[in-house]
């Protein structure tokens, strides 16, 4: 079903994600200081630290809604030129913290509205494509509503099947169940464990760490904007090399 | 100097025509209280005639544009008036400017003192009654203190604004400062640097009182 | 009672053309003023250098009374420029000229009232400046200030009945001259302070309703 886009021309042995010295800088303060790291293709890698450690951060410059101070972002074998980021950005998708569905367009309309203007779809796929990703997360039927009228939960599913339309390369999920309250971060993550197992190339803020440790192939732990730790899942969470990861761990997992 | 050495020409009618501003002003932003608290008093009633009479008055008053009412207290009122009393009646300009402007405030004042009565939280009324104090001194002690702090900078606004709105009292014949200012026009034939300099004065006074209130409202918050 | 009648059947006519005249130059000047207001507003945020001009512009209409405003504009501009020659010209320019003030504020704070993160979503979905201003920005904006915008326009009705003083033929100048030809202001007056209070009750209850099904929309 989810064909490639054909609008990027993709390097199939080139990594998914690749960065190079990356900093970003806000006024005076350092928020990344020299990110490098490589991201095969249908790996899943979870980004964990405290807040403030700039994981956040580092994940809004890998679509440039952050522009690095220094540093190069290379997806799929091309480095990102600030000029054409509609281009990349189209063949990433995003998912937020706080959903951020558009409230004055219904469901349906919220997923179709980049197909129509980006992908430049007929009105007719569009809406087909649309109910296709709103099943894949059990929102089908709620096309005909607006947003307001949804449990946050619900909101973050449909903001999943917007990223997912795109039928990106890459998804980027930032801290997507953070405001959600315990009982409805399940229904969100079940959604994203699916997505994982489909072989989905994703980057994801977490403070979930029973999902770092469970679907991501790879982990790592930011801190004041340096990578401290950066292994498979099982050896982050055993054996932490460095103190401030165990000590991070050890408040999450008691 | 462009013409504008004619408002130095004319300062003493000029100066008398900013007094009856000043004195329409004053006269109707104290009515317009008056008015506005008795009807916001009608509005939370819990009598119901009371309180849709005091509702039908504030929305008709709000929905008169100025000059209309100018126009009608100062000529209809008077007749009407005299039919009553059986005599000819006149309303004085300045009179009928008072309570035409009096009253469109209170429409606005009405709405101003419900609102900050409203913004003051239940729970502190709650709280109140809980320790067994009686309504009027709740009203007076808790809701009235912290209602007037929170719509003071909205009153101001609404006074500036009454003083803009008194510059059309001229319509009807009082001789205010606009009233000077298009007998010297006329006089002059010079409208350019008349109606400009007027325009000038007019902006930097109101703008002047504006962040006046402004400075004074950020204070009350900060407080 | 005949009074009324006659007032109603005889002076139909012109009493209709003022109303026309009234909510012509106010559409006309609302229109304008909104453009005006918006494209401020929208200039403001891409030409930081002219931010100086734009917020003296909007403070002087803002803060001079309408009155002065509309005199200035009638003989002053046309002492100056030579225009505005007609007074209905002047009559909507200068509540276009006081309302695009007090609308380029509404517009930012219709704006403001936009998270960042709805536009944030959008861009990272590849969507361009244009549409994102075009589908996500302007319509949550108008959603959000549809009341606003129907006060102003309230604002400017009530303005208007000041161009009668420049002899626009608007109702306030027809009740005017018929009250003169007339020699008697109590049917007339009355009359048409009624239509007035009608018409602009009318609009702030659509104004009222507006804001309650945004409301219903909007929140979140």
């Amino acid at each position: 079903m989810s064909a490639p886009a054909a609008s990027l021309s993709v390097d199939t042995t080139a990594p998914a994600i690749r960065v190079v010295g990356v900093t970003k800088v806000f006024g005076t303060v350092p928020v990344l200081r020299g990110i490098s790291f490589d991201l095969e293709r249908g790996k899943v890698l979870s980004i964990i630290g405290a807040s403030g450690s700039g994981k956040s951060t580092l994940l809004r410059c890998l679509n440039y809604l952050e522009r690095p101070t220094s540093g190069e972002i290379w997806i799929d074998g091309e480095q990102i030129n600030p000029a054409q980021i509609a281009r990349v950005r189209a063949e990433v998708g995003m998912v937020f913290q706080q959903f951020n569905l558009w409230p004055h367009m219904t469901v349906a309309q919220n997923v179709m509205e980049a197909l129509l203007r980006v992908r430049k779809l007929p009105i007719t796929e569009a809406r087909a494509r649309a109910e296709h990703y709103l099943a894949k997360v059990n929102m089908l039927e709620a096309g005909a509503r607006y947003p307001a009228k949804l449990s946050g939960g619900q909101q973050q599913r449909v903001a999943i099947a917007r990223a997912l339309a795109m039928e990106p390369q890459i998804m980027l999920f930032d801290e997507a169940t953070s405001s959600l309250d315990p009982e409805l971060t399940s229904e969100v993550l079940d959604v994203m464990r699916g997505l994982a197992t489909d072989g989905m190339t994703m980057v994801v803020v977490t403070h979930e760490m029973g999902f770092a440790r469970d679907v991501s192939d790879r982990v790592m732990f930011l801190h004041q904007g340096v990578i401290e730790e950066d292994g498979a899942p099982a050896l982050v969470f055993s054996h932490p090399a460095s103190e401030r990861c165990r000590q991070f761990l050890s408040k999450y997992l008691g | 100097m462009y013409g504008l050495t004619m408002f130095w020409d004319y300062r003493v009618i000029l100066w008398h025509g900013l007094l009856i501003n000043l004195l329409v002003f004053v006269l109707s932003s104290c009515l317009g209280l008056v008015v506005g608290m008795l009807a916001c008093i009608g509005r939370l009633s819990h009598v119901r005639p009371l309180r849709a009479a005091a509702a039908f008055y504030i929305e008709v008053i709000r929905s008169a544009p100025e000059l209309v009412l100018l126009f009608w207290i100062y000529s209809v009122v008077p007749v009407l008036l005299s039919e009553i009393a059986g005599s000819r009646l006149t309303f004085n300009p300045i009179l009928s400017a008072t309570l035409a402007l009096g009253l469109v405030s209170s429409g606005y004042f009405a709405e101003t003192f419900r609102a900050g009565i409203h913004a003051v939280p239940a729970g502190h009324v709650e709280a109140a009654h809980a320790l067994g104090m009686s309504t009027p001194t709740i009203l007076r002690r808790i809701v009235l203190p912290q209602a007037i702090r929170l719509m003071l900078p909205e009153l101001m606004s609404q006074n500036i604004g009454l003083l803009k709105t008194t510059t059309l009292v001229s319509v009807i014949t009082v001789p205010d400062i606009m009233y000077q200012i298009n007998l010297i026009v006329q006089q002059e034939m010079r409208p350019l640097p008349l109606y400009t300099g007027t325009a000038a004065a007019f902006f930097l006074l109101i703008l002047g009182l504006t962040s006046l209130v402004g400075r004074a409202g950020t204070r009350s918050r900060e407080a | 009672m005949g009074f009324w009648t006659r007032t109603l059947l005889a002076d139909a006519g012109p009493l209709w053309n003022g109303l026309y005249v009234t909510l012509s130059i106010s559409v006309m000047a609302f229109v304008v003023a909104a453009s005006v207001g918006l494209g401020i507003c929208i200039l403001r945020g891409y030409l930081p250098a002219l931010r100086p001009i734009f917020a003296a512009y909007i403070a002087f209409c803002r803060n001079t009374p309408i009155f002065i405003q509309l005199l200035w504009v009638a003989y002053a501009w046309y002492d100056l420029l030579g225009w505005p020659k007609e007074v209905f010209t002047a009559a909507w320019v200068a509540l276009a000229l006081q309302s695009s003030g007090y609308l380029a504020e509404t517009f930012r704070a219709g704006i403001d009232s936009v998270p960042l993160g709805h536009v944030e979503a959008a861009l990272a979905l590849g969507i361009s400046r244009l549409s994102i201003w075009r589908r996500i920005i302007l319509p949550q904006m108008l959603l959000t200030i549809a009341p606003s915008l129907m006060n102003q326009f309230i604002v400017i009705i009530k303005c208007s009945t000041l161009v009668s003083v420049i002899a626009v033929p608007d109702l306030m100048f027809q009740a005017l001259r018929l009250t003169g030809i007339w020699g008697d202001p109590v049917p007339i007056m009355s009359f048409v302070a009624v239509i007035f209070i009608a018409v602009i009750m009318a609009l702030s209850a659509l104004s009222k309703h507006l804001a309650d099904l945004t409301h219903a929309r909007l929140q979140s």
